[in-house]
C-alpha cells in the first residue's frame, strides 16, 4: 500500500515537475523590456505635438532623439532636449529598461512655470531577485511656479494654477504586479489645462480638462 | 526512470566541462592601450557577454549623491555593447552621452557624444563589480561640432541591484582631453567608474 502511494507520488512529481519547468521557460521566453521618453508633449484640441521622442524598438537596445529647441507657441519653449532609451530582455538573466528625458531652460504658458534644468529618469529591473522600478536621478532645477520657487518637489505634488488648471510636479505612476512585471512613468512637469463648466445661471459647476502639457517624461517597464 | 537518471548523471559532467571550456580565456584581446593605470580593470578575458542600460552620473565628484540640480553638474547616457562570439570584438553596440555641465557646453549646447562604431569589448575579471564588468569602446562623433572618428573607451560596472548607488560607468575621449572617471579606490564600485545616481547597468553572459 505504501509502495503504491509512493509510486503515485513519484508519478505525480514526474508529470508536474516538467510542467513547472515549461512554465518557467515560457515565462522566460516572454520577457520584455519597454522604454520611451520625450522632452515636450502638448495635447490640446488644436495642437498635438511631441518632441523629441525616443522609443525602444522591438529587439533593439538603444534609441535616442534630440531637439536643440522645442517651441510650441503660447504653450512651451524648451532648450537642449534629449530623449534616450535603452533596454534588454534576456530569457535567462532578466530584463532591464532605462529611459531618460533631459532639458535645459524651459518656459511654460508664457513664463507661468519656468525651470532651467529637467531630468526625468525611469528605471525598471528584473533580475538578481529584484523586480522593481524607480525614478531615481530625476530632478528639476530653479523651478518657479506662478512666481513661487519650488525646490525638489515630492512625487505627485499638485499646485493649482488659477484660470489655467493645475500642475503636477514629479508625477509618478507605477504599473505591474511587482512580482513578474514592473513599470513606471515619471512626468516632471504635467500641466492640466481646464475650463470651467457653467450652469444655467452662469455659475461654475465644475471643470473639464481641455488639454495637457508634459515636460520631461520617461517610461520603463519589464517582465 | 533509472536509465534516465543514469543518463543525466553521465551527461551533466560533459555539459559542465563544455560550458567551462567555452568560457576559457582567449588571448586575442584587441583593446587599444589608452587610458590610465588602475587598481581595477587590469585583467580581461574574451567571452560572450552583453551590457545594457543607462542613467545619470553626478561628476564631479561622481559619488552616489546627486549634486544640487541648479549646479547642472551631471551627465546622462545610454549605452549598450555585445560580444556574441567571445573574441573581444563587439558585434553590436551604441553609446549616447550628454554632459550637462555649463563649462562643457559646445556651440551653445551640452556636449553630446554619439558612438559611430563599437570595436572592442572585453570582460574585466579583476573588479569588485558583483554581477560583471566590461571595458569597451570604439569611435564616436561630437554632435555639437561634427568631429568624427574619435577613439573612446568606457569602463562599465554592474555591481548588483538597484543600479543607483551600486553600478558605475566611466568614459574617456583622449583626443578631446575629456574624461568622466572616478579613480578613487575608496569609492565603490570599481575605479575608475563613477557611481550611478540614476538608472542601471546590467551585465549578462550570452552563452
Amino acid at each position: 500500500m505504501k509502495i503504491d502511494t509512493m509510486r503515485r507520488a513519484i508519478g505525480l512529481v514526474a508529470v508536474v515537475l516538467p510542467m513547472t519547468w515549461m512554465a518557467g521557460t515560457v515565462a522566460a521566453q516572454m520577457r520584455a523590456a519597454n522604454a520611451q521618453a520625450f522632452g515636450v508633449s502638448v495635447n490640446t484640441p488644436t495642437v498635438n505635438q511631441t518632441s523629441p521622442y525616443a522609443v525602444l524598438p522591438t529587439g533593439g537596445a538603444l534609441a535616442e532623439d534630440q531637439g536643440q529647441t522645442v517651441a510650441v507657441a503660447n504653450f512651451v519653449t524648451a532648450q537642449d532636449a534629449f530623449a534616450i532609451v535603452t533596454g534588454d530582455a534576456d530569457p535567462t538573466y532578466g530584463s532591464n529598461a532605462v529611459s531618460s528625458a533631459t532639458l535645459g531652460a524651459v518656459s511654460l504658458l508664457n513664463g507661468l512655470i519656468t525651470t532651467d534644468g529637467v531630468v526625468a529618469i525611469a528605471t525598471s529591473t528584473l533580475g538578481d531577485g529584484l523586480v522593481a522600478s524607480d525614478a531615481e536621478g530625476s530632478s528639476l532645477s530653479n523651478l518657479i511656479v506662478n512666481g513661487t520657487a519650488v525646490s525638489d518637489p515630492a512625487p505627485n505634488t499638485r499646485i493649482d494654477l488659477p484660470g489655467v488648471g493645475y500642475v503636477v510636479l514629479n508625477e509618478q505612476s507605477a504599473t505591474g504586479d511587482g512580482v513578474t512585471t514592473s513599470g513606471i512613468t515619471v512626468n516632471m512637469i504635467h500641466v492640466v489645462l481646464q475650463q470651467p463648466i457653467l450652469g444655467v445661471l452662469g455659475q461654475v459647476t465644475g471643470y473639464q480638462t481641455v488639454g495637457n502639457i508634459i515636460v520631461g517624461s520617461a517610461t520603463s517597464s519589464v517582465n | 526512470m533509472f536509465k534516465l537518471r543514469n543518463l543525466a548523471m553521465l551527461t551533466a559532467p560533459v555539459a559542465i566541462a563544455l560550458t567551462a571550456w567555452s568560457c576559457e580565456r582567449q588571448s586575442n584581446a584587441v583593446a587599444p592601450a589608452i587610458g590610465t593605470p588602475l587598481a581595477h580593470f587590469f585583467q580581461f578575458q574574451c567571452t560572450p557577454f552583453k551590457m545594457t542600460g543607462g542613467g545619470r552620473i553626478d561628476f564631479p565628484p561622481g559619488t552616489a549623491e546627486k549634486n544640487p540640480p541648479a549646479s547642472h553638474e551631471y551627465e546622462t547616457f545610454g549605452a549598450h555593447v555585445m560580444d556574441q562570439n567571445g573574441d573581444c570584438v563587439a558585434d553590436q553596440g551604441a553609446l549616447e552621452w550628454v554632459d550637462h555641465r555649463p563649462e562643457f557646453r559646445v556651440n551653445g549646447s551640452p556636449l553630446n557624444l554619439h558612438a559611430t562604431a563599437i570595436t572592442f569589448a572585453e570582460q574585466a575579471t579583476d573588479t569588485d563589480c558583483k554581477d560583471g564588468a566590461a571595458h569597451w569602446g570604439g569611435k564616436l562623433r561630437v554632435q555639437n561640432t561634427g568631429q568624427e572618428d574619435l577613439d573612446f573607451e568606457v569602463w562599465d560596472c554592474d555591481n548588483g541591484e538597484p543600479g543607483v548607488g551600486h553600478d558605475g560607468f566611466a568614459i574617456s575621449v583622449p583626443a578631446l582631453d575629456y574624461a568622466v572617471m572616478c579613480p578613487d579606490p575608496d569609492l565603490p564600485p570599481a575605479e575608475p567608474t563613477c557611481t550611478l545616481t540614476g538608472g542601471n547597468r546590467q551585465f549578462h553572459p550570452t552563452h
